[in-house]
């Protein structure tokens, strides 16, 4: 069962499987959540944009409101007192004035103007006769001016004026400008009443409030301009905050990975803060204990290995002895009787057998005690199993076996370690030529750019399923009842397995009941490059006999040759 | 009157196989020495002048490596180690203190005799009195190496090997082929032997034995012998 690494971006909605702009969207919308899901930082760093960039919203726009309502309100008072002032100089002007006529009351009202344009600093004044009154012709004209046409007085505030006598009126305005832009204003109205038959006058004054949008204007710009630094050194400060709360997990992060890599010497250092100090100490502690259970470890397998290398030689000597004393006797078994002839066979097999035996348990002990230390050299494949073929030829021999070596490849060196491969390729051999049943054996080689790989085939009587899982265990033998010809220890496939991943390779086998085994090793042509895959197919076609084998065989030594 | 027959001196602290070997050894002709105590060893040296040493690695005492080391300095006698490793590091540091071959135990008599045979039998190189490799002068006869006046002192099997790779100078030697012309091996067996024997004539004979002239490395084969310099 494989464990995902990470887990799938959740399945989209059909519609957005259609186009590839909506499949763009939906990847990186998934890439994004899985992002804010997995770090806490960036959720805290999102929330407090949000939460403070709202918080200057609000106020940014209240006190613009409220300043913009405190300027208009003061200009208003302002204009209100001015248009009064304005209003009552003229009525006194009006008053003291004893035109009848209609060019004396023309010239009246243009003095009455000039006075108000003076007074009430505004140049926008307009003049409309209250209706319902008396026809006159003296009476002046409806007169607007220039930036103030009539049309611009609302009815509303007309109609209060024509209706009040002597309160003002006012109303807030969009104002043309000469330059044909447009500003806010307030247009203020109030009663007026001529002389003769003049009658009563509706007194307009307008008052651009340009100066008060300029100054709310340029409130605006500084308020969005602090605005947004203030955004920016609130972004900085959560971003050093953020950093300065969560440095202690990052370094706790980073201690943990280097101590899970390996590095057992590192330690978690103090964060001045006492929770954090807290789990440091405690890091710190369980890195300690974990450092001292590895140094204890470590001191076992060195005691391990040095107990290994002293039984290697305290059974060696004796061994050695038995093993002169033995040849000694064996070259002298012509002169013995017959019971004493086979004697000394016997002793000379079994030493040979013991010998193998100490050899194979000493070998894989030290592989049980990892003091396993590779040598690598530049090796050839395919020299190596030349060499090892040609050493087992009178064994294959006199078992009526013959061994067809293919080799496709694997004539480049590889970086391996010369003597385990010969002693997996020995021992590959070796069974095959054990359990071949007379029939020929085929060792196919090849190799590839990362790997290089050879199978050993056999066409004997194979092995079921249960005995392929259980063909590497230590001692364990496929057919008790079976005779052995080569003695083998038991512990070859174990050993050869042992071998095969130790140089980062594998050794896998395919059998099949009647039909045969395949052995299969594959190992890397560097030992830092992983393999990939293996050069050889491990599993025979399906239904191949012997002789489709070997006739595919010759059809390629034929290809080859020609 | 016989012909001496070689003397050989076996170092064990295994008494039970010292006497085996004996046996064996008696068996094919030579006469031997005994010696169990790392301690005694040169002393017991120095008394029987022995054509030969077999030497175990672990002794009481000094050990095989100490004892190889002190005996290297004062002669080139053949010294062949008894050995129950087959680590690395025992068999390189054995062969770095100067032993010319090893034998692991358990061994058996042919395989014993056959090692001591072929370190016993002089030069097999058929050539002239003198060879000359780079500034070197090899008297043949006398089994001496010179630069100039200079008399550069080699053990036997370090002879054997200059003189195998200098009476071929055009011929780059693979390890398997000095194996078995210098050491005897029929078989494929344990290349470190040539490495470490390398090392150990570069640093007699080069001058800079960082930058070998005499004997080179041609990377992937082997070695060859350096051109001859006047």
């Amino acid at each position: 069962m494989r464990v995902p690494l990470s887990t799938d971006p959740p399945p989209l909605s059909g519609w957005m499987n259609n186009r590839p702009l909506f499949r763009w969207v939906g990847v990186i919308y998934a890439a994004l959540k899985r992002r804010w899901l997995s770090s806490l930082k960036l959720r805290t760093m999102t929330f407090t944009g949000v939460i403070t960039g709202i918080a200057i919203l609000v106020s940014g726009t209240y006190l613009q409101f409220s300043i913009g309502n405190d300027l208009f309100n003061t200009r208003k008072q302002q204009v209100l007192e001015d248009s009064s002032r304005a209003s009552k100089s003229a009525q006194r002007l009006l008053d003291a004035s004893d035109a009848a006529d209609g060019v004396s009351l023309s010239s009246l009202t243009k003095t009455m103007r000039g006075d108000v344009r003076e007074t009430s600093s505004s140049q926008m004044i307009a003049l409309l006769r209250v209706p319902g009154q008396k026809f006159s012709l003296d009476a002046p004209q409806n007169q607007g001016s220039e930036g103030l046409p009539i049309s611009v007085i609302s009815d509303d505030l007309i109609n209060k004026v024509n209706a009040g006598e002597n309160s003002q009126y006012w109303q807030s305005v969009t104002l043309q400008n000469q330059d044909g832009s447009s500003s806010a204003g307030i247009i203020v109205g109030s009663q007026l009443t001529f002389p003769g038959s003049g009658g009563k006058y509706g007194l307009y004054i307008a008052y651009s409030l340009s100066d008060a949008e300029q100054t709310l204007s340029y409130v605006q710009r500084t308020l969005l301009l602090t605005g947004f630094f203030l955004m920016l050194l609130l972004g900085m400060l959560v971003w050093v905050i953020v950093r300065l709360v969560f440095r202690p997990i990052s370094v706790a992060a980073e201690t943990s990975r280097r101590l899970a890599a390996g590095e057992t010497d590192v330690r978690m250092p103090n964060q001045g803060d006492e929770s954090f100090d807290l789990l440091s100490q405690s890091f710190n502690e369980m890195a300690d204990s974990l450092e001292n259970r590895i140094n204890e470890l470590a001191e076992l397998s060195t005691m391990q290995q040095r107990f290994v290398s002293d039984v290697s030689h305290e059974l060696r000597t004796p061994l050695t002895t038995i093993r002169l004393a033995g040849d000694v006797l064996y070259a002298q078994r012509d002169n013995l009787d017959a019971a004493g002839h086979r004697t000394t066979e016997l002793l000379h097999t079994q030493i040979g057998r013991f010998e193998r035996l100490l050899t194979d348990l000493l070998e894989i002990s030290r592989y049980d005690a990892g003091s396993v230390t590779l040598e690598t050299e530049p090796t050839n494949l395919v020299r190596i199993v030349e060499e090892a073929v040609d050493g087992l030829q009178s064994l294959a021999d006199a078992a009526g076996i013959s061994i067809r070596v293919i080799a496709k490849g694997g004539y480049l060196d590889a970086e391996l370690d010369p003597r385990r491969v010969r002693r997996i390729i020995h021992n590959l051999l070796g069974n095959a030529i054990e359990h071949g049943e007379a029939q020929p054996v085929i060792v196919m080689i090849d190799s590839h750019e990362t790997a290089i790989g050879i199978t050993v085939r056999d066409f004997g009587v194979g092995m079921t399923e249960d005995d392929t899982q259980r063909v590497f265990d230590r001692f364990w033998r496929a057919d008790p009842s079976r005779k052995r010809t080569i003695g083998g220890t038991g512990l070859g496939l174990a050993i050869s397995l042992e071998d095969a991943s130790s140089q980062g390779g594998w050794l896998d086998v395919w059998s099949e009941p009647g039909k045969g085994s395949c052995f299969r090793l594959t190992l890397p042509r560097k030992q830092d490059v992983p393999i990939g895959h293996s050069p050889l197919v491990l599993e025979p076609p399906l239904d191949e006999s012997m002789e489709d084998a070997l006739r595919a065989l010759d059809r390629q030594d034929e290809g080859g040759a020609s | 009157m016989d012909i001496m027959n070689p003397s050989i001196l076996v170092v064990d602290d295994d008494t039970a196989l010292s006497e085996m070997i004996g046996i064996v050894l008696q068996g094919e002709g030579y006469d031997t020495v005994f010696c169990s105590d790392g301690n005694k060893a040169l002393d017991a040296f120095r008394e029987s002048r022995p054509d030969l040493v077999l030497l175990d690695v672990m002794l009481p005492g000094l050990d095989g490596i100490e004892i190889c080391q002190l005996l290297r300095l004062e002669s080139g006698v053949p010294i062949i180690m008894l050995t129950a490793k087959t680590d690395t590091t025992d068999v390189v540091r054995g062969l770095e203190a100067g032993a010319d071959d090893y034998v692991v135990k358990p061994f058996n008599p042919v395989e014993l005799v056959a090692r001591i045979r072929t370190r016993l039998r002089p030069a097999s190189v058929e050539v002239s009195d003198e060879v000359r490799v780079g500034d070197l002068t090899l008297d043949v006869v006398g089994h001496e190496v010179r630069r100039g006046n200079e008399r550069i002192n080699l053990t036997p099997l370090e002879f054997n090997l200059l003189l195998t790779l200098a009476s071929k100078p055009q011929q780059v030697f693979s390890r398997e082929a000095l194996l078995e012309r210098v050491w005897g091996y029929q078989y494929k067996a344990d290349t470190r032997l040539v490495n470490v024997h390398v090392q150990r004539l570069r640093a007699k004979v080069e001058k800079d034995p960082d930058q070998p002239i005499i004997v080179t490395t041609v990377r992937g084969i082997g070695y060859r012998a350096g051109a001859v310099v006047d």
